[in-house]
């Protein structure tokens, strides 16, 4: 997932921070006359407190209100006129903003980023029109898609306590039930420069950077009070099952979710664990699929990966498509007693140093385009991780030996954190 | 004197703003191919395609092409899919073959130091492919499944039922996919027959950029499609015709409503299609800005999501648009888009809009040029729609040359709102 080769014309990331305690990420990349600009918060829903699940998400879409200086969509409205696009997304651990234009606006761009970091004004008409934008959005993704509300179910058993069992969206009737004064407080708390990572990536040199985000970033006091924790999760002490029956669903599929451990633990156990994933499950040419798939023709699709960056716990999800109608249990048994099959005998250092090579190539294609980088770093920063970690990142990668993946694997399949869901006709 | 001053200051001023890219057109036996030099990162980008696509399958056999190009890579003669596989994963190779209404298209990389391999690879799949009766099975399970969760999925289904009705008789109805009926008609000998007939040079377009010698990028095209025949299989496209008009229902138990609209449009080759897109990025394209976004879902909040953009072909083409909103506010909605639809047709666009459009269009395009895949696709589409050798340093001027009062005048004879067609898919409640 992570991972980045520095080549050529690219540079390698430099970083420097301001009084207020901003971070801020270069990669200079001079191939065409573009910047690609994220600001990371490092906060995303896991900061809500109970009961206004989507709060952070509803701030995302109010971020594009206006402030007093550029009013209404000036700053939208900007990017296109300069034939910029633009966008935001909200997560459980972080909530980002981007725009990728020509490099002539540099200057502009960063000085309508940093007013609305604290500047904007927000109506209660505002907040109410875009709560039906937001409501809309939820039935879209989520209520008219069976698969969606039953991820949803799945991470709420998984995680009983931490706010990752919540929805990023929110649960319809808390979203409803959001208000303007939750807004604005939620907006002062939490946008803050101390909170926020600036990665700039694409045709610019760190000392015009420097120059241009002092100027308009440090002059931004912190004024709010917010003040994480991770709480954590008990063990799952029971097996859970979960079962979705819709009409509209023609295609059986079968999941499985496992919470464990993130790269925040450790990040050479995390790339053992990646590793021994993408042999065993992932894509088309992992052993689970050729058993499955290609031999034994049970499944048409069946596969999993290892998600570890976060700031909580980690995730792993598993998924199949059988294609003849097969209990749910049943097919939990077939692949867990497959894996560890092939955990005991087929994992090989063959195999590893194959999966090493595919890992140091994806390196190489993230550096193509100059979006890609800005969000390596973002993500990788704002779930607690250090620009050290990501230039270290391939010293781990070799460190990785063949008994630490079988360790890691071994440890995957006693896990009993996991909840299983079925989507059926 | 003063004249090549001129000339001069233009051509400094084109270099500096960076809008255009220096290719070089390379010619092999049988095809020609446009190339990008770019040795900042070590990756060779390829992109190709092929006209003809879906719409071409015969009657009955629906989802021919799209059967063949997810095939392709099961197994050649000299490899296993599961070889392929590990050769891919070797040698950092990434080959992907998809089938669209129009054409066939494909889209290789490779690590610069792993190039002989990549195209060994690539040589195979495109020359070789095998059509076991094992794999055909495997993927035809693939496919199976993949029809049935389309069918689950809202905006999917919705989609492909528009296609359905609005193409009607036309080629274009053809689901890219097909049917498991038309799937089960499909023989070996289909497979290879239809290969044998798709894969040819008359129509077929490469873009390469990348950390390659022209004169090793010309021996390893030379090795990979100087094999393809020289024959055409004609593909054959008609104009659409009869596009419907109104609306209708599709009655499906699900909260909210899945709407699919339709309009004429103009194909690629049209001296008004630039017109006809700038005049749609302000009706109903460009993200945040456009009239559709801010009248439905900025000041109304009646949806996630709503756009339009014109789908342009060789033959002709047709604007399309969609949102999903809740079965109380369907018809509000669809009342909505007729009205901007209306007035756009009717009051046309203003100076301001113009402006800020062209500003859009000539400022995005440089987006293109940020890594070798978005160059190589360029190339290849630039060749695909003849636009012209010189289409990059000529596109800003086709742009700003656009006025107000031609652009106002073709969208009036251009759009109309009972030229509209909505697929509405959901229970939507009758409006008071």
């Amino acid at each position: 997932m992570l991972l980045l080769s520095s080549s050529g014309a690219i540079a390698k990331a430099k970083q420097f921070s301001l009084s207020n305690g901003m971070q801020v990420v270069v990669i200079e990349n001079n191939r065409a006359p573009v910047i690609a600009q994220m600001i990371w918060y490092n906060f995303g829903s896991n900061v809500e407190q109970k009961g206004k699940s989507g709060l952070a998400h509803f701030m995302e879409h109010l971020m594009f209100k206006g402030t007093k200086k550029h009013p209404d969509s000036y700053y939208s409205n900007f990017i296109s006129k300069v034939g910029g696009s633009e966008n935001a997304f909200t997560s459980y651990d972080y909530t980002a903003y981007y725009q990728i234009y020509p490099s002539e606006h540099f200057e502009k761009i960063i000085e309508l980023e940093a007013d609305r970091m604290k500047n904007l004004t927000l109506t209660k008409k505002n907040v109410e029109t875009e709560k039906n934008v937001i409501l809309e959005e939820r039935f879209q993704r989520i209520e008219s898609d069976p698969s969606s509300l039953l991820d949803e179910s799945m991470r709420s058993i998984l995680y009983p306590n931490h706010p990752y069992g919540r929805p990023i969206i929110g649960w319809k009737h808390e979203i409803e039930g959001l208000n303007y004064d939750d807004v604005k407080s939620f907006y002062k708390k939490h946008y803050e420069p101390r909170n926020a990572i600036l990665v700039i990536s694409g045709n610019i040199n760190l000392n015009k950077a420097k120059e241009i985000v002092k100027k308009n970033f440090s002059k931004i006091k912190n004024v709010g009070t917010s003040k994480f924790k991770e709480t954590l999760d008990p063990n799952l002490n029971s097996q859970v099952f979960v079962e979705k029956k819709h009409p509209t669903v023609k295609q059986d599929i079968w999941k499985k979710l496992y919470r464990t451990d993130s790269y925040n633990k450790s990040i050479k156990r995390g790339i053992a664990l990646d590793l021994g994933m993408k042999i065993i499950a992932g894509g088309t040419s992992s052993l689970l699929y050729d058993e499955f798939v290609n031999k034994k023709k049970i499944f048409s699709m069946v596969g999993g990966f290892y998600q570890g960056l976060s700031r909580g716990a980690g995730y792993i999800y598993f998924y199949a498509i059988p294609n003849e109608k097969i209990e749910a249990k049943k097919i939990d048994k077939l692949i867990m007693d497959q894996i560890k099959i092939l955990v005991e005998n087929e994992l090989s250092s063959e195999k590893l140093e194959t999966e090493k090579k595919k890992y140091l190539y994806d390196s190489i294609y993230r550096m193509d385009g100059i979006l890609k980088p800005s969000e390596i770093y973002g993500e990788a920063l704002t779930v607690g991780l250090k620009l050290s970690d990501i230039e270290n990142w391939n010293k781990n990668l070799d460190d990785v030996t063949l008994e630490l993946v079988k360790e890691e694997m071994l440890e995957f399949i006693e896990n009993k954190n996991y909840v299983i869901g079925s989507l059926q006709n | 004197m003063k004249v090549s001053i001129y000339i001069l200051s233009i051509l400094l001023l084109l270099f500096n703003e960076a809008k255009s890219i220096d290719f070089s057109e390379l010619k092999t036996k049988n095809t020609s191919f446009w190339f990008v030099k770019d040795n900042s990162i070590p990756i060779i980008s390829l992109s190709f395609s092929l006209r003809g696509g879906s719409s071409q399958d015969p009657d009955g056999k629906e989802g021919l092409t799209y059967l063949m190009t997810s095939t392709m890579d099961e197994g050649t003669n000299k490899y296993s899919g599961t070889q392929l596989r590990e050769f891919k994963k070797l040698n950092g190779i990434k080959l992907n073959i998809s089938t669209q209404k129009n054409k066939i298209e494909g889209s290789f990389q490779v690590i610069s130091s792993q190039v002989e391999q990549g195209f060994e690879l690539l040589d195979q799949v495109l020359n070789f492919p095998k059509f076991n009766k094992s794999d055909l099975e495997k993927v035809l399970k693939q496919i199976e499944a993949s029809l049935k969760i389309d069918q689950s999925d809202l905006s999917t289904l919705s989609n492909n039922k528009f296609n359905d009705i609005y193409f009607k008789k036309n080629n274009f109805s053809k689901r890219i996919k097909g049917t498991k009926k038309s799937l089960n008609n499909i023989t070996k000998d289909d497979l290879i027959k239809h290969h044998k007939n798709s894969f040819n040079t008359k129509e077929l377009y490469i873009g390469v950029s990348g950390d390659i010698s022209e004169k090793s990028i010309k021996k390893y095209i030379e090795k990979v499609f100087g094999k393809f025949s020289v024959e055409n299989m004609s593909p054959s496209f008609e104009k659409f015709t009869d596009l419907p008009r109104g609306q209708k229902v599709i009655q499906l138990e699900t909260p909210q409503s899945s709407v699919v609209f339709g309009h004429p449009g103009l194909s690629r080759s049209d001296k008004d299609y630039f017109s006809l897109r700038l005049a749609n990025y302000i009706l109903g394209g460009g993200g945040f800005q456009s009239r559709l976004y801010k009248q439905i879902r900025e000041k109304r909040g009646l949806v996630y999501s709503i756009y339009s953009y014109p789908i342009s072909y060789k033959h002709d083409g047709f604007i399309m648009g969609g949102f999903q909103t809740r079965n109380k506010s369907v018809f509000e909605t669809v009342n909505r888009v007729k009205e901007e639809w209306a007035k756009i047709s009717k009051r046309g666009i203003t100076k301001k809009e113009l402006d800020a459009a062209k500003a859009y269009y000539k400022g995005s395009f440089t987006r293109n040029f940020t890594s070798t895949v978005s160059i190589a696709n360029l190339l290849n589409i630039v060749q695909f729609y003849d636009l012209g050798k010189n289409y990059f340093s000529e596109r800003d001027k086709i742009i700003e040359n656009l006025k107000l009062n031609d652009i106002n005048n073709i969208i009036k004879n251009k759009f109309n709102s009972d030229n509209l067609f909505f697929l509405i898919v959901g229970s939507p409640e009758k409006q008071r």
